[in-house]
């Protein structure tokens, strides 16, 4: 009677267990979900649909102890198809008993919770951009013109996201002016100089021009007491004084090299 | 020498080379070997080199390149990069890599404007 | 993406080994799930240890394996020679060794692209260098 039960409820993939784990019996949707025929797994251990990080850290015998003793043990995690891809699972175990109170085995429910876990992943991943956007903001704000407004210090991190996004909207929008503007950050060290270089030099290898803009009198102080060598690069104390060298500079025909500030 | 993967066309007095995606250390080689021919054949202006379909740019891709400028400058001309993808830019700016002597440009249209602009006297170089 | 783990290993026999390894790293950080960028940062990596195999011993190996601590996922690369070994490690890591022009022997280089580059190398017992990179969430 078990068994049609189980066959008929298509979504679920619904198996039993024996009282050391070995499979007992097997459904349609298990065998749909985890890739083997009931002749193939039937008397094998049910650590098999587990990643072999999860078996070697003894996480099958937690779970048949922890159903034994509580009765029921749900939990979300990865598990492995007979061709070895993993998948997303919810799995339910729960220990069948006899009148007696003795242990006869485990009823264990799958389900692949994988589509459920790509939008997850999906959000996630928007709501990261979302964030990101707002850390380190990248805006078109004239044709040909990206503005990069930047506030607080750049560790490594920042800076890897600011280029990745800096560069990728250059490159999509064909602008030949980039505008970093350092208004907003309150202090510069040498890391954060450093991470600006960078960021211009990845810049000009696309062929696009940085200007650096807001460097206010004690920005200019700091950078040259510790010897910071910006002679390479374009630099303006306002984002005002940067917008008009940005237009100068888009409205030649030619992207000029001229190094007058 | 894989020859026949590089192919440079003549526009307007100037070379132009389309880098395949992923070339091979002989393809890089012969680019080497094509321009050099090339110029001397058409007494260009310079280089347009074109790597928007390149995916890796290591410290050989960079070397042959590099060497190439120069002797193209030794020539008589100039080298422009074009469209140098993001992630190798990223990359090759972490590694350090040198692009010595070349210029860049968004775009092959950009890069023929800056062929026909006289460089400075100093030697225009953006890197 | 949801990785796979996943390992493999290919001879470095032919110049043009180094671009089968470039794919073949491709691949295993693309579906480890690596982003863009990090992806041209391994197979660039790759790139310039593939060629001192083939340059510097003409034959090796180059073996890859995916990594997973706790929550995180990461990829290792072992580059495996019997070749003539590397003198002075130390110094071949330095910025600005090389034999002409370029980044010589592309290693301080490449040891900026992943999180962890180790060398274990001495004259005539061949050289072996591995390095792991790990996925940015």
């Amino acid at each position: 009677m078990l068994q049609t039960l189980a066959d008929t409820i298509s979504d679920y993939a619904i198996i039993f267990l024996d009282p050391n784990g070995n499979v007992t019996t097997w459904n349609k949707a298990a065998e749909r979900l985890k890739g083997w025929t009931a002749e193939e797994i039937i008397g094998q251990h049910f650590s098999k649909f587990y990643p072999p990080e999860d078996v070697a850290k003894g996480k099958t015998e937690l779970e048949l102890k922890t159903a034994a003793r509580d009765g029921r043990f749900e939990d979300e995690g990865w598990r492995i198809r007979k061709d070895g891809k993993r998948f997303w699972a919810n799995v339910i175990l729960t220990a069948l008993r006899d009148k007696n109170g003795n242990l006869l085995g485990y009823g264990k429910v799958t389900r692949d919770l994988s589509e459920r876990r790509r939008t997850e992943e999906q959000i996630h991943k928007q709501a990261q951009e979302i964030f990101e956007m707002a850390v380190v903001p990248v805006v078109q704000v004239w044709e040909g013109v990206i503005l990069v407004p930047l506030i607080g210090t750049l560790d490594s991190q920042r800076t890897q996201q600011l280029m990745e996004r800096l560069l990728n909207k250059v490159t999509e929008t064909s602008s030949p002016v980039a505008l970093l503007d350092i208004t907003g950050v309150p202090a510069i060290d040498s890391q954060t100089a450093q991470h600006l270089i960078e960021t211009v030099s990845a810049v000009r290898l696309l062929g696009a021009e940085v200007i650096l803009t807001g460097v206010r009198p004690s920005i200019a102080q700091t950078l040259v007491h510790l010897g910071i060598d910006l002679s390479n690069v374009i630099t303006r104390a306002s984002l005002a004084a940067g917008l008009r060298m940005a237009l100068n500079i888009l409205h030649l025909n030619v992207v000029s090299h001229d190094s007058t500030r | 020498m894989n020859h026949a993967a590089i192919s440079v066309i003549k526009v307007k007095d100037t070379l132009m080379v389309t880098m395949p995606s992923d070339p091979d250390d002989s393809t890089i080689a012969a680019l080497q070997e094509r321009v050099l021919e090339s110029m001397e054949r058409h007494a260009a202006k310079g280089l347009i080199l074109d790597i928007s379909a390149v995916e890796t740019l290591d410290s050989y891709f960079a070397r042959t390149v590099t060497e190439t400028a120069q002797m193209v400058l030794l020539m008589g001309g100039r080298t422009i990069i074009v469209g140098m993808r993001p992630a190798v830019a990223m990359t090759a700016t972490q590694m350090g890599l040198k692009l010595n002597r070349i210029e860049t440009a968004l775009s092959v249209d950009r890069a023929l404007e800056i062929v026909d602009t006289p460089p400075k006297p100093s030697g225009n170089h953006r890197q | 993406m949801i990785p796979v783990p996943s390992s493999g290993e290919l001879a470095i026999r032919a110049e043009n080994d180094i671009v089968v390894a470039r794919r073949a790293v491709r691949d295993a950080a693309t579906q480890l799930g690596f982003g863009a960028t990090d992806v041209t940062r391994l197979v660039t990596a790759a790139s310039e240890l593939a060629r001192n195999v083939f340059k510097y011993a003409g034959r090796g190996v180059m073996r890859w394996n995916s990594m997973q601590a706790e929550t995180r996922i990461g990829l290792e690369l072992q580059f495996v020679d019997d070749g003539p070994g590397i003198a002075d490690v130390n110094r071949a890591m330095e910025e600005g060794y090389s034999t002409g022009g370029g980044l010589g022997l592309g290693l301080p280089g490449a040891r900026r692209l992943v999180d962890e580059l180790a060398i274990h190398s001495a004259v005539g017992e061949g050289t072996t260098v591995t390095l792991k990179k790990w996925r940015r969430n």
